[in-house]
């Protein structure tokens, strides 16, 4: 029983880690813009097909390197014209928004490559497990954990030391003062923008290779990433790394005891969280309102 | 407010008035076009995590229009196909359900995918007297325990598909199964029906992972199913689920260790997956490679031609054989009453040209269920000539050897005075 517990907290990290990608992309967008952005999943979708289109040109490492930024800059280009055009108002414009559109990029997917979903191989190398006794933890999917890692890192870093990534952050806090100082508020919001579909696109590659793909795999894989948000505190980053492994793990250990519930423990937790800390757990007071 | 606004004023006005012009002006429409051709309804979820196989019923429903009206049509008259989106949820598929009957008078219903969606359509078209094919939702209820005199189904019930697989898996592969069972309606009678067959065999089951519908991550199932120890491990989830099932198996080596095997497989799941996936012991309720079966080789290669060169699949059957049903039965009657085309199906056997497989093919009268062959064998890593080929069938059985005898259905037919 032990043994079963250890395996399922250690799966349920692998598994958090995956949601910690998805949601800090979320919460990049929603810190800044005050946009909740529906549309997330269809963009891990987007960059999902994108990678298996140029697959068969430039391998798994090449659409790796290539899908996640051509999916910025779809995402650029929405921003652009849909999104701009809706930040002055309340931001329940934008949710209506990127709801409908979450709806067209699914659709769009379906048109351009089926309905029927398609098989994605991972590269020999990453395909197997790596003992017997720890099977699920397989080359791949410690690939994964470490790309999470990287992708967290360097994202922090950029938003510490970089000009830009201290500009977003001063814009999350106040957005007025810092245009007052000269900041151009359009490109840093598109930037933003563009940085969290970025993320969203690498989570799609990811689980493309995890998963398989298939038009509606986004919805599903997009709920537990605003858990995560909502658990970690709307607002701080560092919170939702947290929100995200924490209901990875509490997923994974209610599958040993009570498999039916694995999926609604993540809302009771969110709910608990709710009731005791509205805030989340290292969320600031006051934020979306 | 400024000019933007005021334009946008006359732009909503504008096409409130070609709405409603287009209104009133379409009933005229429809009933010049009522005067020749038969309408018949098809609601389908083409949206959603089934629309790759709703999308090939229709492909196979819109194929038998084709082959119909090239015969002289129903009684002379053409058929006409309306094709409605369920989008996969209840409320949609009876609205969709009550549009098509009651606007667009059609005489016929098909569908849905969706044993949920199904089972309210079926309510729909009882209240209004419809003749209804439920081309592809298992479970068992609907030609079971809430049959009704109108609707009839093509699909297998989730009984018929355990049956065919638990003697064959149970002296194959080993006593002591294990269950990933998907946590809805159609899950939990198939789970029911295999554990009531392993049973009766005696065997026992080592556990029964209960997952959500939409799960992505199936690897804490899976940790506990290999701690269990099981001789067989039943794949039970569909669609999606199935595949991500299997693909996670196939790369914790699983199925190295412990056999893997399922109910019912389909081909649309098979092309999903990478070739490792592609593992296990299955049924298929239609395959479109089978020896010496006439008519197959033409269906086979007019299908290629109207779905970009891809194969039937047990989906497509479906569809073309929910609608052929339905001309059948009328040319047969010479009717389009509701009553008496439902009377008139009760026992009828399908024509080879239909039925394209061995057997008898015939709607059982007491439950209303068509009685198809299952084709039970394995899924295959490499393809077999054909990079559609992924399905090896060992055994062909008759429908009437796999599905119980309608007094164990619950079936209670009531038909109108």
């Amino acid at each position: 029983m032990l043994q079963l517990l250890l395996f399922n907290v250690t799966n349920g990290v692998i598994i958090g880690a995956f949601y910690v990608l998805m949601a800090l992309g979320l919460s990049l967008i929603l810190n800044l813009s005050n946009v909740i952005n529906f549309a997330h999943g269809g963009f891990l979708v987007v960059g999902g097909y994108i990678a298996y289109t140029i697959t068969p040109y430039v391998g798994f490492w090449g659409a790796l390197l290539i899908a996640p930024p051509l999916t910025a800059v779809i995402g650029l280009v929405v921003e652009r014209i849909l999104i701009r055009p809706l930040y002055g108002r309340d931001p329940l414009y934008s949710l209506l928004l990127t709801f409908g559109l979450a709806f067209i990029l699914e659709d769009g997917t379906r048109f351009i490559w089926g309905a029927q979903g398609k098989p994605v191989s991972v590269p020999p190398l990453l395909s197997q497990p790596l003992s017997y006794d720890f099977f699920f933890i397989t080359g791949y999917r410690l690939f994964m954990v470490v790309m999470v890692i990287v992708a967290v890192g360097v994202l922090f870093a950029l938003l510490r030391y970089s000009r830009l990534g201290i500009r977003i952050r001063a814009g999350t806090l106040d957005l007025e003062t810092v245009s007052a100082l000269g900041v151009n508020v359009r490109t840093l919001r598109s930037l933003n923008f563009a940085a969290g579909i970025f993320l969203a696109g690498l989570s799609g590659v990811l689980a493309a290779g995890q998963l398989g793909l298939e038009p509606t795999m986004g919805a599903g894989l997009l709920m537990p990433s605003f858990i995560a948000i909502i658990v970690g505190g709307v607002g701080s980053l560092t919170g939702t790394l947290l929100g995200g492994l924490l209901i990875g793990v509490a997923s994974g250990v209610t599958a040993v005891f009570l498999p039916a519930a694995s999926e609604a423990i993540m809302y009771v937790l969110m709910a608990v969280v709710l009731l005791v800390r509205p805030r989340g757990l290292l969320g600031e007071e006051g934020m979306m309102t | 407010m400024d000019k933007i606004g005021q334009l946008n004023r006359r732009t909503v006005l504008k096409t409130a008035l070609a709405a409603s012009v287009a209104q009133v002006a379409s009933p005229f429409v429809i009933r010049a076009r009522a005067a020749d051709a038969i309408r018949i309804g098809m609601v389908d979820p083409l949206t959603g995590v089934y629309a790759a196989v709703a999308q090939n019923e229709v492909i196979g429903a819109k194929f038998a229009v084709e082959q119909i009206n090239a015969k002289g049509g129903v009684m002379g008259r053409p058929l006409e196909l309306l094709v409605e989106d369920s989008a996969n949820d209840v409320g949609t598929g009876v609205q969709k359900t009550r549009k098509l009957i009651e606007r667009d008078n059609v005489q016929f219903i098909i569908g849905d995918v969706n044993s949920g969606v199904a089972q309210a359509m079926a309510q729909v078209t009882n209240e209004k007297k419809v003749l209804h094919v439920v081309s592809g939702g298992h479970t068992d209820g609907i030609t079971g325990k809430d049959c009704k005199w109108n609707v009839y189904r093509v699909c297998n019930t989730t009984r018929a598909e355990a049956n065919s697989v638990s003697e064959l898996l149970f002296k194959n592969y080993g006593k002591k199964w294990h269950f990933i069972t998907p946590d809805y309606a159609f899950g939990h009678t198939l789970q029911q029906a295999a554990a009531a067959n392993l049973q009766k065999l005696g065997g026992t089951i080592t556990g029964n992972e209960l997952a959500p519908l939409g799960t992505a991550d199936f690897s804490a199932y899976l940790i506990k199913a290999r701690a269990a120890n099981p001789d067989v491990l039943l794949v039970l989830p569909q669609g999606s689920d199935m595949v991500n099932c299997l693909k996670q198996i196939a790369q914790f080596g699983i199925d190295k260790q412990i056999h893997v095997a399922g109910l019912q497989q389909e081909l649309e799941s098979l092309e999903a997956m990478p070739p490792e996936a592609r593992v296990g012991v299955w049924m298929f309720e239609w395959y479109w490679k089978q020896p010496n079966t006439p008519g197959l080789d033409q269906f086979v290669a007019e299908i290629r031609k109207r779905s970009g060169g891809k194969v039937p699949t047990a989906r497509t059957w479906f569809g073309y054989t929910s609608v052929w049903t339905y001309a059948l039965a009328a040319n047969h009657e010479k009717s389009l009453d509701g009553v008496k085309l439902a009377k008139a199906l009760g026992n009828f056997e399908l024509p080879p040209e239909v039925k394209l497989q061995p057997n008898k093919v015939y709607y059982r009268e007491g439950d209303h269920q068509l009685m198809t062959t299952a084709f039970v064998g394995k899924a295959l890593q490499k393809a077999a000539g054909d990079p559609e080929d992924l399905f090896q069938v060992d055994s062909m059985v008759a429908g009437d050897q796999v599905n119980p005898p309608v007094s164990e259905t619950g079936c209670t037919l009531q038909w109108p005075a």
